[in-house]
């Protein structure tokens, strides 16, 4: 403190004055910019359109974008004070290579030279499967295109899957099991159209907050939700159904047997847009509100109700997000919803439709560009007739194109333990932190020939294991797409250059394609972003993602846009799917697929009495390696939780913020705060997943979907008890073992 | 404040109406533009008449807990994340599954007699005659932070960087631009608005809708925000953070300065009191000790302030503040006893006459300085104890000054000493009972950590006042003993003290269950 400031000459009058701008009117002079630079937020998959204001270089505020079409000027806390998660110390800024154990800083050849090296090596040694990726859902689609080609026509394996298979991949599997292809049908005017509004495992409130005002707007409707919790998103509803962990799948079955026995179906939406009824009418005939109200706990009544509003709406939507996804059975649930929704066909109508709300804010575009999980465009890896017309569009034989989809994410983890994967290549990820069951994590880690991380931050608990660190540029410092969960388009742009000398991720992997010498095979004459755009429109002309109508400059000038949009598309309006009743399959029907309620896999027992739950708070993004770094989201939640009911905790005899480790087969979190509420149910706790420091993915359960391979992350079995004294610290967790080892120990 | 639109708006004519600037254009507010269609503006759409002000209107039924308006307003005002201006807190009530979990985000509710602008020393606090808004000065302000005792919602913070306080102006220069306040304009469910209230109205009805639960009464400064409330609240719907109470903040240089203050006063009174028994003997170099003594209060008192170079400006308000008041009480008692003294040394009857002016400065110095502590959100320390307390201090270590500069007269000085520490004793067992046996949380709470976290120190404080106070008193005269009893009771004293600043537990408003600021470790 200077000698003025001490006895009270200076005030900071300076710092901390005003001034009043034409745009932003009269506010903190130091957050007025000389520049405006239009963008999409980075963070979830609402995609609001802000404005990052640039002042000398920096970003210093943000506005929402009053144009935008998705927010209308409005930003979440996240997105409020994103300008500050650019110029942070934990940015990644220079490549670093281990030698010897230790982190070294390298220059960029090096460091893709090495990569190149690396990798060619395993897949010498050990087939081209060898190699494992795991990607994102945070980069922008053209960067998504980008790597799908590097990875599947340049590196030539298909060992290649991304963080959301941990988020989406449970709604991808079941559009495509009920409609022939992924693709939410519905838009965000839904919510404002729709008459009733049922939630299932959404905390919107948390996690969607924009979306929020829509439901505000929505003065006629009934909003219905059903969550195990009491979220702030159940004290919105007009009907809230607190059901028993993992009975969704039950309730869905009850309430179309509840529509069917009140004649509230649309026989002749089934008859012509449908097949399988029969089936279906069959399997949940078991379904009775007797047994409903069993599994679920809900009464009969609230059953009854809820099946009589859904059935009796004009157009009611239906809404979902991980409390569905994060299922072994993720997949089958998203079939019952599309199931309710179609024999009530209410699909493809304003209001009407069965709407998976994504997570991340581009999801989207590796779902439709990413050739992760499926050939780019929608494709399948299956059909001979879509890689044919792929390998034509791309100048290529059809059989470089795999016939199948390779590993997904917790396959690939337990590839490399199994040592068939010998290097991996992490991409704007942090598994460390948010794949469950980190002891198996860990394990395959440690075993790897070659560990890549790329990363726009350096050190995460990721990137602290691994053998070579490759600094990116993150939003706000780089170019492209991004698709929301309505299928809407909107623009990323650069405000700021990249820290350090981290490039964007689309430089990165054009100079790993030039080191690997397919750059000119694979990415003719690219230099910037709109070049990967410019070709990923032409694959997916025809298709249901078809962008052949968009263009950079349309985009700009409309904010959003929607797609379908093909080429010699006129008009910018609202798009649906299957608006017509005509769906994806062969014969234009969609699929009714029974699907049977199971109790989920890892029920409590005397030593694990709690069934832990996990989610997240609206303060933070996953693992916080952005809004750690934004001291007032920060502070705003410090640090992590565990909800338990007081008529537990009183059994326990624990008190309001008293440490708790939480224990399961798996291993121990330990140390954290204890919040005793009626928010959560007795016999159940949750945790916020967000805390590295406190990580609870050290007791959930590898406990995969058959078919979308996404984890259960909501239901495992698990006990509480005090925090020995001295535990929570370095010295606690030598005593304890490894378990819930610090991020700065395991990089040491 | 200027208020363009609203001058034009009087030249005019009265269908003139203050909107919000619409956003087709890029002039939208920061952080917000026009909303999707949700309906009601949320600034007032007419001009301000007489007898009204502009007010917050907070729905808490809207209220997501999202923090957006938390995020825009430390934007807006450009205030590190340590500062929220406007705060989200929980409350909870209920049984699951019918728990009621609801959020309150308040900024500044530009009470009608807002409590920060009566109890400002240097009048840095003003209500505006045309909007109501209770605006603060920060060229004024000279950082006491005496306002941040003075309002229940703990509304001003005092900012360490800067050296002085800031708090929620309502945007007021935003609205005399039409725009909206940032967290207005940032709430994406429309919850906080701004309206026009009729003062007169609202002085009568208040209580129906300026209270809920979580936060203190609107009585205590007639608070003019309107909160809509969900209905049928569970009658336990409480604050989520009852459980978290920790310690305040011991406010070292007060706790230094109203002993030594207290010291000072007692030992004039003392001095003169033998001198009016005939006592002469060392009268002067008492006086000079006890001058000492107070000169060190009060340039203790000094370092207390953010800006203690505008210390002066505190005699400013003496017509309405303690604080003021205490500042020209010993003011006047810091001159009459450097002239006391000076006579003592020359020897002068007059000085008997000054003498009892010193006590009369003193007594009254002492009495402001307790006053300054008779705060509503302050509970615990707004009772008569507190009075009690500050003057024991000065009747016990007063003469035991005197005694140790070997004034004699050693039995009555003994039984002053020992009378003097047992009314303390006294006075302590009766606070503590109080608060023990009381209803209200803060005063439950304070007894809480007075008997647990800060057990042992009460403790210690309690046999030092004992040991020092009467038994060695008691015990013996010798100028060991007596050196001794001064000592330990002074010690006990200043312990007591720094129990008085930490044990308090202030009124506020609900806040969030974790700790801001804790590390996520």
């Amino acid at each position: 403190m200077t000698l003025k400031r001490e006895v009270g000459l200076d005030i900071l009058a300076e710092k901390y004055a005003y001034a009043s701008d034409p745009v932003m009117g009269f506010t903190s002079a130091q957050k007025i910019p000389d520049r405006w630079v239009a963008t999409t937020c980075g963070y979830c998959s609402v995609g609001c359109g802000i404005m990052v204001g640039v002042k000398e270089g920096k970003a210093v505020s943000v506005r929402g974008n009053p144009d935008h079409p998705v927010n209308h000027g409005m930003l979440c806390p996240k997105g409020l004070s994103e300008h500050q998660t650019i110029d942070t110390e934990t940015r990644a800024k220079y490549p670093i290579l281990k030698r010897n154990g230790k982190h070294l800083r390298v220059g960029w050849d090096e460091a893709l030279d090495t990569l190149v090296e690396k990798f060619r090596g395993v897949q010498q040694k050990y087939g081209p499967e060898a190699l494992g990726i795991l990607s994102t859902g945070q980069l922008v689609t053209e960067e998504f295109y980008t790597l799908g080609k590097l990875v599947q026509l340049g590196f030539g394996t298909k060992n290649y899957d991304g963080n959301t298979t941990l988020c989406m991949a449970s709604a991808v599997s079941g559009y495509k099991r009920s409609f022939g292809s992924d693709g939410p049908p519905g838009a965000y005017e839904d919510l404002e159209k729709a008459d009733v509004i049922l939630l299932l495992g959404a905390n919107v409130a948390d996690n969607h907050p924009i979306l929020c005002q829509r439901l505000e707007a929505n003065k006629n409707k009934i909003l219905i939700v059903a969550d195990p919790r009491v979220t702030k998103t159940a004290m919105m509803a007009d009907v809230f159904l607190p059901l028993k962990p993992r009975s969704d799948i039950a309730l869905l079955n009850g309430l179309i047997y509840l529509l069917i026995e009140n004649d509230l179906v649309d026989r002749d939406y089934i008859a012509r847009h449908t097949t399988g009824f029969e089936a279906l009418q069959e399997s949940v005939s078991k379904y009775t509100p007797e047994n409903v109200s069993q599994i679920t706990g809900l009464s009969k009544e609230l059953l009854v109700k809820t099946a009589l509003l859904y059935g009796h709406a004009e157009a009611p939507f239906l809404g979902w997000t991980m409390g569905v996804n994060h299922s072994t059975k993720g997949t089958e649930t998203v079939n019952a919803i599309n199931n309710l929704a179609l024999v009530t066909g209410n699909v493809g109508r304003p209001g009407a439709s069965p709407f998976s709300i994504t997570g991340q804010c581009n999801a989207m575009g590796t779902r439709e560009a990413g050739f992760a999980s499926s050939l780019p465009g929608y494709r399948k890896f299956e059909s001979a007739a879509d890689r044919k017309e792929l390998a034509t569009l791309w100048g290529i034989s059809p059989d470089r194109l795999p016939t199948s989809r390779g590993l997904a994410y917790p396959d690939i983890v337990e590839a490399a333990l199994a040592r068939k994967i010998r290097a991996l290549w992490v991409i704007a990820t942090n598994p460390v932190v948010s794949f469950p069951n980190l002891g198996v994590l860990q394990q395959s880690l440690e075993t790897l020939d070659f560990f890549v991380v790329q990363d726009g931050f350096h050190p995460t608990p990721t990137s602290e294991l691994a053998d070579l660190v490759l600094p990116a540029a993150i939003w706000g410092e780089k170019e492209g797409t991004y698709t929301n969960s309505e299928r809407r388009v909107s623009k990323v742009n650069a405000a700021v250059a990249p820290q350090g000398e981290a490039r964007s991720d689309f430089d990165i992997f054009l100079a790993v394609a030039e080191k690997l010498g397919c750059r000119e095979e694979l990415f003719p004459g690219w230099r910037e972003p709109n070049d990967a755009f410019e070709e990923w429109k032409k694959i997916s002309a025809g298709r249901l993602c078809d962008y052949s109508g968009l263009d950079y400059a349309l985009i700009e000038r409309e904010g959003g846009i929607q797609w379908p949009f093909p080429a010699g598309t006129t008009e910018v309006t609202t798009t649906r799917l299957y608006a017509d009743g005509n769906f994806q399959t062969e014969d234009g029907k969609a699929r009714l697929h029974p699907v049977e309620w199971e109790p989920f896999p890892e029920q409590p027992t005397n030593d694990y009495p709690f069934v832990l739950n996990t989610g997240r708070t609206v303060e933070h993004w996953h693992t916080r390696t952005k809004t750690a770094q934004v001291p007032i989201l920060e502070r705003l939640a410090p640090n992590a939780w565990l909800e338990m009911n007081p008529r537990d905790a009183e059994t326990l005899r624990l008190r309001p913020h008293v440490r708790v480790d939480i224990v399961s087969k798996r291993g121990r979190t330990n140390g954290v705060e204890l919040r005793i509420t009626e928010m959560i149910a007795p016999g159940q706790v949750f945790m916020p997943f967000h805390f590295a420091e406190t990580n609870v993915n050290e007791v959930t359960q590898s406990a995969f979907d058959p078919i979308s391979r996404e984890p259960n992350y909501k239901q495992c079995a698990v006990r509480v008890e005090k925090t020995p004294p001295g535990v929570g610290s370095a010295t606690g967790r030598k005593l304890f073992g490894r378990k819930s080892v610090s991020a700065q120990e395991r990089g040491q | 404040m200027t208020l363009p639109l609203l001058e034009r708006a009087k030249e005019q004519s009265e269908t003139f109406l203050l909107t919000t600037k619409r956003t087709n254009d890029s002039a939208g507010a920061p952080h917000c533009a026009s909303t999707i269609d949700i309906g009601e503006p949320r600034i007032p759409q007419r001009t301000l008449q007489a007898g009204e002000q502009y007010r917050f209107h907070f729905d808490m039924t809207k209220c997501i807990g999202c923090k957006c308006c938390v995020v825009a307003c430390n934007e807006q005002n450009g205030n590190p994340a340590e500062i929220n201006w406007r705060r989200v807190g929980e409350i909870e009530g209920g049984w699951y599954p019918n728990t009621q979990r609801l959020h309150l985000s308040m900024g500044c509710n530009h009470c009608l007699e807002p409590t920060c602008m009566t109890g400002c020393p240097v009048d840095a606090y003003s209500k505006d005659a045309i909007t109501g808004v209770v605006i603060h000065s920060v060229e004024i302000c000279i950082g006491c932070q005496y306002c941040t005792w003075n309002c229940s919602y703990g509304v001003p913070q005092y900012n360490p960087e800067r050296g002085v306080v800031g708090k929620c102006d309502m945007c007021h220069n935003r609205l005399a631009e039409g725009r909206e306040p940032a967290c207005v304009g940032a709430c994406p469910e429309g919850a906080i608005q701004i309206e026009i209230v009729n003062i007169a109205n609202w002085k009568r009805d208040y209580a129906a809708s300026a209270n809920a639960p979580g936060l203190p009464s609107a009585d205590d400064s007639l608070s003019t925000t309107r909160i809509t409330l969900p209905k049928n609240l569970p009658p336990d719907t409480r604050k989520v953070d009852l459980n978290r109470v920790k310690p305040e903040h011991p406010h070292w240089p007060l706790v230094v300065m109203t002993v030594f203050t207290q010291l000072s006063v007692g030992a004039f009174a003392a001095i003169w009191l033998l001198q009016m028994f005939g006592q002469q003997a060392r009268l002067n170099i008492a006086a000079l000790v006890s001058l000492m003594v107070g000169c060190l209060a009060l340039g203790a008192s000094t370092m207390h302030l953010g800006r203690p170079i505008h210390a002066y400006r505190a005699l400013k308000m003496w017509k309405r503040s303690w604080l003021s008041r205490e500042v020209l009480l010993f003011g006047c008692f810091s001159q009459i006893s450097f002239l006391y003294a000076g006579l003592l040394w020359l020897n002068f009857p007059a000085s008997k006459v000054v003498g009892a002016l010193t006590s009369l400065a003193g007594i009254a110095g002492v009495t402001a300085s307790a006053c300054i502590y008779l705060v509503r959100p302050r509970p615990a320390w707004n009772s008569k104890h507190t009075l009690g307390e500050f003057y024991l201090t000065g009747a016990l270590l007063g003469p035991l000054l005197a005694a140790n500069i070997g004034l004699g007269a050693r039995r009555w000085l003994t039984m002053m000493i020992v009378t003097a520490a047992a009314a303390q004793l006294l006075n302590l067992a009766l606070k503590f009972f109080w608060l023990v046996s009381s209803d209200t949380f803060e005063l439950k709470a304070a007894a809480r950590l007075l008997s647990m976290q800060l057990r042992s120190l009460m403790m210690v404080r309690s046999a030092l006042l004992v040991l020092g106070g009467i038994v060695l008193p008691l015990y013996s005269s010798s100028p060991v003993a007596m050196a001794a009893a001064l000592g330990l009771t002074f010690c006990g004293e200043i312990a007591g003290r720094y129990l008085f600043f930490v044990s308090v537990v202030p009124k506020n408003m609900a806040a969030s269950y974790l700790t801001a600021g804790k590390a996520a470790a």
